[in-house]
């Protein structure tokens, strides 16, 4: 890398004075009123991405916690994606990783923030439109999945949160966010075997058909004759595509 | 076929706006402008409904994130994904912030550059290889400050002028952003505009701002376009004829009807002067 040019070393002063303005001095020749300007806009521009990604993160941290992790994101993370609809990724990486956060959270905080963003990422996600027979045999054919779906286990019961009801131990729990075929983001709780039969069938991205999906999960549970479990396979398999999650077979 | 070269008068596509624009895009909007940092690389119902759009009205890519003025590495991947995006959609003219947005991480929203002789040089090396990857001249927007960073060696229209030659891009001319400047920086509004290289102008942005209780004005694009920018764009318009020209709207949504007054006050200008000679022919060449 070449050696920073003067013009940079004011740019570096800069950032790092707005990035933390109580601790690092501003650079010279610049009036106070006009740092404060720019500390505002870009610490509150940079809020405004994460608050509509996070509302209820932001419920539940309040008025006092919520504004100095802000504070502590736009201090110590160092974003790298040009996408302001990537902010939030940004932002819960840095919150899984960073060594000290300034405030205390329950456990099952980063989990729930994880989930908020989920919905954004389901809504966004660029994917190929899969060609499908929406009436195919779901055991018999290749069942196809929504092409934008995310397979979510959580230790807490995230779906569940809110600022009447918050969860005192952990509960595992199965989700499935996905993009129905009206490109609405949907969401459906999972048992552990639907879960497993899903993780399949995602995996094996339309060559596993229903029935060998469903041998295989019986398999995996010992069951002693997997053959009596086709029927709950079809059934469940049946379901999903009810909900969306599954919009037919390969064709 | 819709033709994919801009004229007359435009308005920021935001997504607040679709709900009204899906029902009915009002008669004076000619075109729209997109940022590709909100858009490219967006599937889903998002994406479908931009379709819809480019397949009826030509866009302009305005770019947020290049940080052509920052130290760290040109962001050659996003230069890559807003090319393969501007073809997708039938894109020819892409315009960036004379600024910088970044140190060794984003933050997201547009700083002053100094006006120095090695800034000059350093941006347009950026600019050059952006027109290299996208294949086309760029437009380069004069950008509204708060400060100006100390050790200036030339006054911002030299700046901007320095640049322009050195990169051999166009001039995106924000009309407000001067008026923004003129009122924070204390100088003059027209002799400012009258000092930059206008023979390369591609397309002119106006929009409103807030004034905070002192007086600093603040470029918001959430409110009204306000006089002084009328007249700076009349004058604008008598140097460089009437170049395509967009809204910005971007909070503080009023009703759709309401923009397309003021798009439509736009086309009434244009209207006055004669065609602006189409500088874009070059870039999409």
């Amino acid at each position: 890398m070449n050696a920073q040019l003067p013009f940079q070393d004011f740019q570096f002063a800069l950032a790092s004075h707005l990035r933390h303005p109580h601790r690092v001095p501003r650079p010279v020749g610049i009036s106070a009123r006009r740092a404060t300007i720019y500390h505002g806009l870009v610490r509150n521009n940079l809020e405004g991405f994460l608050l509509a990604c996070f509302p209820i993160t932001h419920k539940l941290l309040g008025v006092r916690r919520w504004p100095r992790l802000v504070d502590a994101f736009f201090r110590e993370a160092r974003c790298h994606t040009p996408y302001f609809r990537e902010i939030p990724r940004e932002f819960l990486h840095w919150l899984l990783t960073s060594p000290s956060l300034p405030i205390t959270f329950p456990a099952w905080l980063p989990e729930l923030a994880h989930y908020e963003w989920v919905e954004l990422a389901v809504d966004v996600m660029d994917v190929p439109a899969p060609v499908y027979n929406p009436t195919g045999n779901l055991l018999d054919e290749q069942p196809v999945l929504a092409a934008a779906a995310m397979n979510l286990a959580y230790v807490w019961p995230v779906h569940r949160i809110s600022s009447e009801w918050r969860p005192r131990k952990p509960s595992a729990t199965n989700l499935l966010v996905f993009r129905d075929a009206h490109e609405a983001v949907q969401f459906i709780a999972l048992n552990p075997v639907s879960a497993r039969l899903v993780a399949l069938l995602q995996a094996a991205e339309g060559v596993l058909s229903g029935r060998d999906a469903c041998l295989q999960v019986a398999q995996e549970l010992q069951h002693p004759e997997p053959e009596l479990l086709l029927p709950h396979g079809a059934d469940l398999l049946e379901q999903l595509r009810a909900a969306g999650a599954i919009l037919g077979s390969k064709k | 076929m819709k033709s994919h070269v801009i004229s007359g008068a435009g308005l920021g596509f935001r997504r607040e706006l679709l709900p009204e624009l899906k029902a009915k895009v009002p008669d004076s909007v000619s075109f729209f402008e997109l940022a590709p940092e909100n858009w490219a690389g967006m599937g889903g119902g998002s994406a479908r409904e931009l379709r819809a759009f480019t397949e009826r009205y030509p866009f302009v890519c305005h770019g947020l994130s290049l940080d052509l003025g920052g130290p760290s590495a040109l962001d050659e991947s996003l230069l890559q994904r807003t090319r393969s995006f501007m073809q997708q959609h039938g894109i020819t003219l892409y315009t960036e912030h004379l600024s910088w947005c970044a140190d060794d991480g984003h933050l997201y929203d547009l700083l002053p550059i100094p006006l120095t002789a090695d800034a000059v040089h350093w941006v347009a090396a950026r600019i050059r290889r952006a027109q290299d990857i996208l294949g086309m001249q760029i437009g380069i927007e004069n950008a509204s400050t708060y400060l100006i960073p100390p050790g200036a060696e030339m006054t911002e229209s030299e700046f901007i002028r320095a640049v322009v030659d050195e990169a051999d891009c166009l001039l995106h001319l924000d009309v407000n952003n001067i008026v923004v400047n003129s009122l924070n920086h204390g100088f003059k509004a027209s002799e400012f505009l009258r000092a930059l290289p206008l023979d390369r102008t591609c397309y002119i942005h106006v929009a409103g701002h807030y004034v905070e209780p002192d007086g600093l004005v603040i470029d918001t694009h959430g409110a009204d376009v306000i006089d002084p920018v009328w007249q700076l764009l009349k004058e604008a318009y008598a140097l460089c004829g009437a170049v395509p020209t967009c809204l910005e709207r971007d909070f503080n949504f009023p009703e759709l009807g309401v923009l397309g007054q003021e798009v439509e006050q736009i086309a009434t200008l244009q209207a006055n002067y004669a065609m602006h000679k189409n500088i874009l022919q070059r870039a999409v060449a």
